[in-house]
């Protein structure tokens, strides 16, 4: 059974809407990511979950309980913010046994939990630091152990990452998501980069305009994007405007297949998505969907180069290993052809809405 | 070539701006009655007079400290709710409040001594002490006022949500974070209006009904008999007393930051 | 404590909840109550008691007559005599508070300036320095400039000492100095004259401009006025093209406040202006605890010079509102 659970959830300011209902289950023990740009309103929601904000309608449950209405100091859930917010006017150690203080735990004991903490966290012998003299990478470990120390039954974290360099950014989506496991609490993570979703994330909720664009584990959101949002917004892609006719969708006056006929009415604007990973060059002329291009650009990065080409389709990108790309050069000619399974459709921006659903694949 | 312009103008500003100061603690030094400089008979006896012997100083210096510091405690207890319900809910109420708290101050104090006297007349208190210390607490309510405003504007608010999603109640987290967070800020607002107290004299006129003296107070009666050395010494306790003050406000605090200037400039 | 604990009572406290808000409203209504009382009620007794009659003796009692706001336009014996005694007295107020913050502004401004550009630590050593002048009495800044200017060992000593004096009544300088008022037959006097009462007050001042002036100017990018130097802008046009508009504001503001302080100064101005030249609030000390004592008038006196300062007051709350304008 789920630990926490949405229903509806809406929150409104003045005559804007951040977030518009909204319904989630958070599994117990399970890593959930929600993932979007600025301003779609996941840092609300998760304001939300924490009691830091009420929300404008729907309800908050934890174990079948409707905790919509309690506070945040009484829901207790261990939170770690995009700015740390740790204590200046403390050390480390006062920082992590803060909960634990003011709830009336001896001090003795608290400091002994509060050490730890730090233990687990790999801060051994710095409780006496004061923050000021901690780096980032020390100042977040910090602001978890904090988060962690009242044994809170969800963990919360807000954009944890932005404040930390590149490289230890990686490090550290690897090593929380160890921890996380180890201790397996309920864990919610804000972030608006989608590598570190799905580094860390057991699902992902991709979040635009306050609403769930979808919700599924990292692999299903990264190969069965649910709309061609979810499809820009996760890895990338290159989208093509074409109309249906007859089963098969018409881009620039070239007809491309799909492994089933499309279900959409004659002359629907529909949009193809496919990942630059699922184009392949030096296809035969006669393969499915197959179609010239010339070379415009190559971004050679070691491991893999980037072809930027110009098609009968338009400008595509295209993603090769660098044994594949050798000796592809600007102003070539290629022959490249677009699998019908590595391709994803969707209504087009104004498409006529035909009562037959998306073609599921 | 500006900057040795800049360099002289500076030097000849706070030449001038020193001057009065040097000459009266000077004159503190005569050995007769009148106020020479410089000082003829140079001697220390004016300050044994004023400390020690003379009981019209001594008890006017024992006034005057009680006001100072008991006016300057209940002005910090008065300013930090109204500053702690203006930031907190920045209401128009709130704002109104601190607007009235801080009239005192802003308006000529000659009217505010006047209405003053009339206002303890009426309740009885004319010429006790405890109206004097309320009058100056209530004059100088704008200042710790202030100083705990920007106090309370340099408190980040992730770090109350963050205290919230530990277990804190509002009363936890204005204990263990605000206060301790804002102490510099009390503590120069406190300072701020003890210093203001001490050498305000106008009001304190109106209030005491010559009932009792300050030290001000008392060197203002006096001025139609002329200024003594003695006087003298007087100011130059209350500018050492200033200079302690400030200094340790400059040297504990952010003295900059306090009077407007920019955090991230250096 | 799990979350799941704490539901439980949550179904059953909404009436716990009442206390603690209770306790909230009282303490507010106490803080307003406090706040109206000690701040407002003062100022309102002055203008309730303006309207007061004065009695024989000392006295007065409650009334409500006009009588003291005519008295100070027209004069007591009004229509038989019509004086401008008051009105002079509001007059020198003014003018003696807007020449001493003119002043003082102009010479601050630039010490502020510089002042601005030195390191964090110079700053602060700065603004202790005014902090100490600011605070300290006006009794004793007057007890200074007392002895600076006094006739006898003063100022004009030392003029005549130095042979200054001889040198300005060879060269014509002197019989100026007797027009202005700055000089007996026998040599330069500063008492009593309203040069020396505007240069105390200036003085009296000058530490209130630096301070008011501080935040704006501590926070004028010097990129701005870098980037003007590389168009070619000598010093004087980077002060007046870039410096002056981005401070223009506040120092509108720093100049209605020093005037609306000074109208209140009293000490300077019995020890330094003339008798002739004194101010209206040297006539409300006298009026109202001194030796004319006509309460209700001197609370008329202070009403209108209430509303003198609280019109430049709005004024300069005006102008700041502005300049933090449509941001």
């Amino acid at each position: 059974m789920s630990a926490l659970s949405l229903q509806g959830i809406c929150k409104d300011y003045g005559e804007a809407r951040a977030v518009d209902d909204i319904t989630l289950d958070f599994p117990e023990g399970q890593l959930t990511a929600l993932l979007g740009p600025s301003g779609c309103g996941k840092t609300t929601l998760l304001r939300m979950i924490a009691g830091l904000e009420v929300p404008t309608a729907g309800t908050v449950t934890m174990g079948g309980r409707d905790i919509t209405r309690l506070p945040a100091h009484k829901r207790k859930f261990g939170m770690v913010f995009q700015s740390f917010a740790l204590f200046p006017h403390l050390t480390v150690r006062d920082n992590v046994a803060y909960a634990l203080t003011i709830a009336g735990t001896p001090r003795a004991e608290a400091a002994e939990r509060a050490d730890k903490l730090l233990d687990l966290v790999q801060l051994t012998g710095l409780g006496d630091r004061r923050i000021g003299q901690l780096s980032g990478g020390q100042k977040q470990r910090v602001a978890i152990a904090r988060a962690l120390a009242q044994e809170p039954e969800v963990f919360l974290l807000d954009e944890p990452m932005s404040a930390l360099d590149a490289k230890l950014r990686e490090e550290m989506q690897v090593e929380l998501r160890l921890l996380q496991q180890r201790l397996g609490i309920t864990t919610i993570v804000v972030t608006h980069d989608q590598r570190e979703a799905m580094t860390m994330a057991d699902r992902i909720i991709v979040m635009s305009k306050g609403r769930v664009e979808q919700a599924g584990p990292p692999q299903e959101i990264y190969h069965w994007p649910a709309s061609g949002f979810v499809a820009g917004f996760i890895g990338r892609a290159n989208f093509m405007d074409g109309v249906a006719q007859d089963g098969k969708i018409v881009v620039c006056d070239v007809a491309l297949s799909l492994p089933k006929p499309a279900r959409f009415l004659n002359g629907s604007a529909v949009q193809l998505v496919c990942r630059p990973e699922g184009i392949r060059l030096g296809a035969a002329k006669t393969a499915v969907n197959g179609i010239e291009g010339r070379v415009t650009f190559v971004r050679d990065l070691g491991p893999v180069s980037d072809i930027y080409l110009d098609t009968g389709l338009g400008k595509l990108v295209a993603e090769q290993s660098a044994d594949q790309s050798r000796g592809l050069a600007v102003g070539d000619t290629v022959q490249l052809s677009l699998p019908p399974d590595a391709l994803r459709i969707y209504p087009g921006p104004s498409a006529a809405q035909a009562p037959t659903a998306l073609a599921a694949e | 070539m500006l900057c040795v312009f800049g360099h002289i103008f500076m030097s000849l500003a706070a030449i001038v701006v020193a001057l009065p100061i040097v000459i009266v603690c000077s004159a503190a030094l005569n050995g007769g009655r009148t106020m020479y400089f410089p000082p003829e008979d140079p001697t220390f006896s004016r300050f044994g007079e004023f400390f020690f012997s003379e009981p019209v100083w001594t008890e006017a210096l024992w006034n005057s400290v009680i006001v100072a510091v008991g006016s300057a405690t209940l002005s910090v207890l008065l300013a930090w709710p109204i500053a702690y319900g203006l930031w907190k809910t920045g209401s128009r109420g709130a704002k109104l409040l601190a607007g009235l708290g801080s009239v005192p101050f802003a308006l000529p104090p000659i009217v505010f001594g006047v209405g003053l006297g009339f206002f303890w007349a009426f309740l009885g208190g004319l010429g006790s002490i405890w109206a004097g210390i309320i009058s100056h607490a209530v004059l100088f309510l704008a200042l710790p006022l202030v100083t705990i405003s920007i106090g309370l504007q340099a408190i980040d608010r992730a770090h109350l949500d963050a205290a919230a999603t530990m277990g804190a109640t509002e009363s936890v987290t204005f204990r263990t974070i605000i206060l301790p967070q804002t102490l510099p800020y009390t503590i120069s607002g406190f300072f701020f209006a003890l210093v203001l107290s001490f050498n305000e004299f106008i009001v304190m006129f109106f209030v005491s009904a010559s009932a009792f003296a300050t030290v001000t107070l008392q060197i203002f009666n006096s001025l139609r008999n002329g200024y003594t050395p003695t006087m003298a010494v007087a100011a130059v306790a209350f500018i050492t007393v200033s200079i302690v003050v400030f200094s340790a406000v400059a040297r504990w605090g952010d003295l900059p930051r306090l009077m407007g200037a920019d955090q991230s400039r250096t | 404590m799990t979350v799941a604990g704490h539901i439980a009572p949550l179904a059953e406290t909404p009436p716990a909840l009442r206390p603690v808000f209770r306790w909230g409203t009282v303490a507010s209504l106490l803080l307003w109550a406090i706040v109206l009382v000690l701040c407002l009620v003062p100022f309102v007794l002055v203008l309730v008691i303006s309207f007061g009659h004065k009695v024989e003796g000392a006295g007065w009692e409650w009334a409500f007559t006009t009588e003291n706001y005519l008295r100070f336009f027209v004069g007591a014996s009004w229509p038989t005599e019509t004086t401008f005694l008051y009105v002079t007295q509001l007059y020198w107020s003014m003018r003696y508070a807007v020449v001493a913050s003119i002043l003082a502004v102009v010479t601050a401004l630039p010490f502020t300036y510089l002042m601005t550009r030195q390191s964090r630590r110079a700053q602060a050593m700065w603004l202790v320095l005014m902090l100490t002048t600011l605070s300290l009495s006006e009794v004793f800044i007057v007890m200074g400039w007392d002895i600076i200017l006094s006739n006898n060992s003063g100022l004009p000593m030392l003029f005549a000492a130095s042979g200054l004096t001889d040198w300005l009544k060879e060269s014509g300088w002197f019989d100026v100095l007797r027009e202005w008022g700055l000089a007996n037959p026998r040599n330069v006097k500063f008492k009593t004259s309203e040069v020396a009462t505007v240069l105390t007050m200036s003085y009296l001042v000058w530490p209130y401009a630096v301070i008011l002036l501080y935040p704006a100017l501590s926070r004028l990018d010097p990129s701005l006025a870098e980037a003007a130097r590389t168009m070619g802008a000598r010093p004087w046009t980077v002060a007046r093209t870039v410096i002056l508009p981005a401070v223009r504001l506040p120092l509108m503001g720093t100049l209605l406040f020093l005037f609306v302080f000074l109208l209140g100064v009293y000490v300077a101005i019995t020890v330094f202006a003339d008798p002739s030249q004194h101010t209206t609030a040297v006539s409300i000390y006298e009026n109202v605890r001194g030796s004319t004592l006509n309460a209700p008038f001197g609370a008329a006196q202070s009403v209108i010079l209430l509303v003198t300062a609280a019109v430049f007051l709005l004024l300069g709350q005006r102008l700041s509102r502005k300049s933090q304008g449509p941001a």
